[in-house]
């Protein structure tokens, strides 16, 4: 067992962990910013880990996939980010505010310039 | 036999999504549930070794048909209870 | 009266469906002398194509695939005939929001990246999995993330006519060449090549390129017509 196979399966691991707890926040948490928040950020993680793992598995045998593993993470880096972003700004577009707890007023202040958006649109 | 269980679970999951698509009233949660019998088709083509279909299925399946039949929902009505009543469902046009 | 006569008429239509399939022998191997191991050997030995289900889409039944590009055009035609509405037609609201600054940024970042994946696809359509068709789609969906991300952004509808004008025209004269040189429509007239490289498999490369082609160009205005009814 060489040491880019051991690399790579410590990579996959990690990765499965992520996805796993993504996959458990999706059921646990409450409102739909958290559930973005689980999901994105660890199916962006986990998908990562678990590419580059194939690629660190496969890099003896043929290092063209450790490229296109590169390619594939740089991609997923952009693209899942930027469609959770749209996902949760359409979600707060519709008026779904986040569930806030703290007692703190100020902690959702964009909530205010969002109704007056909505408002001018209106008018 | 992992890959039947796979396949059995995948298949399973697919009829679900299309008893849920024909079920449900409103659309917006239809179209989503015909992505998501593509987006299994999808996977299941790529198990049973015919990638040429898979890619067709991915691009054109789960991106393009969704995204169309979503532009259709936004210009017309979401629930589907609305278009039995004629004098509500006006043209976006107008 | 009505319904004996929907009985009668499926009746009739059960009656020739079932003589259809009765003659079919279902989950018997139908093609075990027929024309499988035939394709199965001239692919590589002949055609120097190492993707099977290319060399059959475009060579052995090229002319289905001419058919169907010609039934995908008249499917996005008749849907142009049917949203086109005059440009003066004022008071419709738009169907886009605008998006934020990260949405627009990044799929200016993006979409490069998905018109060169879709070109690969369809460039390496005789070696690897996928094809005209296939390219052609991912490159419509590249377009549709910019026409979402920018609301102003806008595709010359003259452009993509010309293009898959141009495609359609290229393929079917590279099938009468074929005809010219080989007697029959879409033989093979370009040296074969080696197999497994780049520039093999003589006029299959050059038809899916064309193929890829004409669905980007039906794909993107489709889309476009949809979104953007008033122009």
């Amino acid at each position: 067992m060489s040491i880019f196979e051991i690399i790579g399966a410590v990579f996959l691991l990690i990765g499965s962990i992520f996805l796993f707890l993504g996959g458990l926040g999706i059921f646990r948490m409450p409102d739909v910013y958290n559930r973005l928040q689980a999901g994105t950020k660890a199916t962006t993680l986990g998908g990562m880990s678990l590419i580059l793992g194939v690629g660190f598995l496969m890099v003896e045998t043929n290092w063209a996939w450790m490229v296109k593993a590169i390619i594939i993470v740089i991609f997923i880096a952009f693209s899942n980010p930027i469609s959770s972003h749209a996902l949760a700004r359409a979600m707060y577009k519709r008026k779904r505010y986040p569930i806030i707890t703290s007692k703190d007023e100020n902690m959702d202040a964009y909530r205010e310039v969002n109704e007056n958006e909505k408002k001018e649109e209106d008018a | 036999m992992i890959y039947l269980i796979l396949i059995f679970f995948l298949l399973i999951l697919m009829v679900g999504a299309a008893i849920y698509a024909v079920v449900q009233k409103d659309l917006l949660y239809a179209v989503i549930a015909t992505g998501v019998i593509s987006l299994v088709l999808t996977v299941l083509f790529y198990i049973l070794q015919a990638p040429d279909v898979a890619l067709t299925e991915a691009a054109i399946g789960v991106a393009l048909t969704t995204i169309i039949f979503l532009i259709t929902i936004r210009n017309t009505l979401r629930h589907e209870d609305e278009y039995s009543n004629k004098d509500k469902f006006k043209s976006p046009t107008k | 009266m009505r319904k004996f006569l929907v009985i009668l008429i499926l009746a009739v239509l059960g009656f020739y469906l079932f003589e259809a399939f009765s003659g079919l022998g279902l989950g018997f191997p139908r093609f075990e002398h027929g024309v499988k191991d035939y394709y199965l050997d001239k692919t590589v030995s002949e055609l120097h194509v190492a993707n099977t289900v290319t060399s059959i889409v475009v060579s052995f039944r090229g002319f289905d695939t001419l058919g169907e590009v010609t039934v995908l055009f008249l499917a996005v035609s008749a849907l142009g005939s049917v949203l086109y509405k005059r440009r003066h037609d004022v008071g419709s609201r738009s169907i886009l929001f605008a998006s934020s600054g990260i949405v627009r940024s990044g799929s200016k970042l993006l979409f490069p990246a998905i018109i060169l994946l879709g070109v690969y696809i369809f460039i390496h359509g005789h070696l690897t999995p996928g094809g005209g068709f296939q390219g052609g789609a991912i490159i419509a969906t590249g377009f549709l993330l910019m026409l979402l991300a920018y609301e102003n952004f806008r595709v010359s509808h003259h452009v993509l006519s010309y293009v898959e004008s141009l495609a359609g025209i290229i393929f079917v004269v590279i099938g009468l060449l074929g005809f010219i040189d080989g007697g029959t429509f879409l033989q093979n007239f370009l040296p074969s090549g080696i197999l497994n490289e780049l520039f093999s498999g003589g006029v299959i490369g050059i038809i899916y390129v064309m193929v890829g082609f004409k669905v980007a160009a039906e794909l993107t205005g489709l889309i476009y017509s949809v979104l953007h009814e008033k122009d």
